[in-house]
């Protein structure tokens, strides 16, 4: 029996992964911003249901930072978090005292800070009790309007960059990157992106220290999304690192078992918030889970990084 | 102490044989450690345009170097804990002395000659005191161990010399950070840490000192860059809560407060909280600064204080100031010059460039 002939890995990222989870969630973000300006009462279903849909699309997509997503802005312009010094309330609620109308409009809004915009940011007015009836109403309606708007046009542009460019540029390694391994390593770098993010900041913030958890600080904790966010990171992590693995069955086995385990975790936790990093009983579970995290970074460094001619770096590892 | 036959070297060196010279090996602009393929560590002096000019093999691996302003000297720092220095020459490779801080001190990696060689300077730590001090060496007297002077806070490690209407000074980057060999790298008084730069006579007398507000006490300053301005630029390491987006360079104008770069902007957290190395553009427009951790250069326009570019480079920490633009190195081998909005690579050497590029004055 031979192997059926595979299609080039990185042909296969991006029509399989890349460019279908972009348009994804440029259309997800553009039902959002239809919605969101027929209404912006929060406990309406549509509306909700848009939001969830266009961040879950986003989170697909989070470890993908480079590229268009990196382009005035973008990525942080959709994605304003961790906001350690609060920014992001402290800039919504100067707009709404100012009530300042330019803001109303996409190109007064898109010059806007950047801690007022975006998935976090359009969280707290749909599900923060100070914002969600926060007054003028009028305003307060017509500014959450703009900003599902703004992610839209954002997450178009974005789509439209890789579409039209970029998508190429990586098949074609030639300008941007100098020949296919410095795309694999691009790629690659994504994937340890994304699971740095994971383990340090989406479980590493509200884990705290045992002595000190800080459940504030979970990611997208208001609407009730932080185990939520573990699991979609994984899940689009997952067939990036088997892509990655180009057909070496042996070590796509690993792979897949190691993300099986942290996927079953997270999927399990019944801990939408991660309160339980408080709860003494129930912390054990997101410390296993962190574990898992970094034991699947562990083996992706060691098996899988050296089969795309990544090393260890000699200066990032050291420090002085 | 120094080896009578390194102290003999040294005399040799100086006074009887035809003046030796950096001509004698093309003038490099500049110094850096790096590792070959086979593990082994070595020196090397590189052209304006990156090309390898010599190599001295070391003992271990280095972090920065001193070059001597008119011998091709040079004084090769272990990383930290740093037990000793060697004194290369950098024609052959032999060593003409060994330096070892006295006891209870080591090395931060960093040192520099006074303008006309006479003196050596060193960054140390004073561990059982936890103290910072500055190390001085009589260079004429084959390194001979004079003294030291304090450094005006704890864990000085980078430094700088500094030309002022009152003359020569020392500018130094004491990051804040007490740590003691018995344990290792680990960080003793985070909670205490107050970096800050100070400028002092090569005397040791204090002139002035630099501290930046409570609110960035937890922001290690390590690394300096000097404009022609005698305008210090300085890289800091962030040490607390690493989500946030911190400044990471600064401008420091003695006599006046200091500046931070790029305060809110939200790339800031594409440097993972860490400023490898910084340097100024050739024209004194920009200031840059490398993150090995996040792969990129940072470049800020000195004027606005806003960040202009961003250049993606991976495992890059070295950078220094050519008359093309600003050089950096990686841990890959690569030299690139960063013009504008362009990084070009110059050469690709197979070699890992360590810390820093130190440039020859």
């Amino acid at each position: 029996m031979t192997t059926p002939a595979r299609a080039d890995m990185v042909d296969e990222i991006l029509d399989d992964q890349i460019l279908p989870d972009m348009q994804a969630l440029a259309e997800s973000s553009e039902d959002l911003a239809r919605i969101a300006d027929t209404t912006c009462r929060p406990s309406t279903s549509s509306l909700r249901d848009a939001y969830h849909q266009a961040f879950d699309a986003w989170v697909r997509v989070s470890h993908l930072r480079f590229g268009p997503t990196e382009t005035n802005n973008r990525a942080f312009a959709l994605a304003f978090w961790p906001d350690s010094r609060g920014k992001t309330p402290k800039t919504l609620a100067k707009h709404l005292r100012d009530t300042d109308p330019t803001l109303l409009t996409s190109e007064g809004f898109a010059q806007s800070s950047i801690a007022g915009r975006g998935f976090y940011a359009l969280e707290f007015m749909y599900f923060d009790q100070n914002f969600t009836s926060a007054e003028p109403h009028a305003y307060r309606c017509a500014l959450t309007a703009a900003m599902a708007q703004d992610i839209a046009t954002n997450t178009a542009d974005i789509y439209q960059d890789w579409q039209n460019s970029y998508a190429n540029q990586m098949r074609n390694a030639s300008g941007r990157y100098q020949d296919e391994t410095e795309v694999k390593q691009e790629l690659y770098k994504s994937l340890n992106t994304g699971l740095q993010l994971l383990a340090d900041m989406r479980l590493g913030r509200p884990l705290g220290s045992f002595d000190k958890p800080r459940p504030k600080r979970a990611e997208a904790w208001r609407s009730g999304r932080s185990q939520h966010h573990i699991v979609l990171a994984l899940q689009s992590l997952q067939p990036l690192a088997i892509a990655l693995a180009d057909g070496d069955q042996d070590l796509i086995a690993r792979l897949e078992a190691a993300f099986q385990k942290p996927i079953l975790r997270a999927l399990r936790l019944d801990d939408p918030r991660l309160e339980g990093v408080a709860d003494p009983a129930k912390r054990f579970r997101l410390e296993a889970l962190q574990q898992e995290v970094n034991d699947l970074r562990a083996l992706i460094e060691s098996d899988l990084g050296p089969s795309l001619g990544v090393l260890a770096g000699f200066n990032s590892l050291d420090g002085d | 102490m120094t080896s009578r036959r390194g102290f003999l070297a040294g005399l040799l060196a100086s006074s009887l044989a035809p003046t030796p010279s950096w001509a004698d090996l093309g003038r490099p602009a500049f110094l850096t450690a790096a590792k070959d393929p086979d593990g082994r560590y070595l020196l090397a002096g590189l052209s304006e345009t990156g090309a390898i000019q010599f190599t001295c093999p070391l003992p271990g691996r280095g972090h920065a170097a001193a070059a001597h302003p008119t011998r091709p000297e040079a004084v090769a720092f272990a990383r930290r804990p740093g037990r000793f220095a060697d004194v290369i020459d950098c024609r052959n490779g032999a060593p003409l002395a060994r330096l070892e801080p006295p006891q209870g001190h080591h090395f931060y990696g960093h040192g520099l000659f006074t303008p006309d060689g006479s003196r050596l300077f060193t960054t140390e730590n004073d561990y059982e005191n936890g103290r910072g001090r500055i190390g001085i060496w009589h260079v004429a007297e084959g390194y001979r161990r004079f003294g030291s002077f304090g450094s005006g806070g704890i864990g000085p490690h980078d430094m700088l010399l500094r030309h002022s209407q009152g003359g020569p000074q020392l500018a130094i980057a004491n990051g804040g950070i007490e740590t003691h060999p018995d344990s290792g790298r680990a960080k003793l008084n985070l909670p205490q840490m107050r970096p800050n730069i100070c400028l002092l006579s090569l005397e040791g007398e204090v002139l002035e000192e630099m501290e930046l507000g409570p609110d960035l006490h937890l922001n290690s300053i390590r690394h300096l860059a000097l404009s022609s301005q005698g305008i210090v630029g300085f890289a800091m390491q962030w040490q607390g809560d690493p989500s946030a987006d911190l400044p990471l360079l600064g401008l420091y104008e003695p006599g006046r407060s200091a500046r931070l770069l790029a305060e809110g902007d939200p790339r800031l957290r594409n440097m993972r909280g860490y400023g490898g190395s910084v340097a100024f553009s050739p024209d004194d427009q920009a200031i840059a600064v490398t993150s090995p951790r996040g792969g990129v250069v940072q470049v800020m326009e000195t004027n606005s204080g806003n960040l202009i570019q961003e250049h993606a480079l991976r495992d890059v920490c070295g950078l220094a100031t050519a008359r093309s633009g600003l050089i950096a190195s990686t841990g890959l081998g690569e030299i690139a010059v960063l013009t504008g909005r362009l990084a070009k690579q110059l050469k690709h050497h197979d070699l890992a460039w360590d810390n820093h590029l130190v440039p020859l004055t």
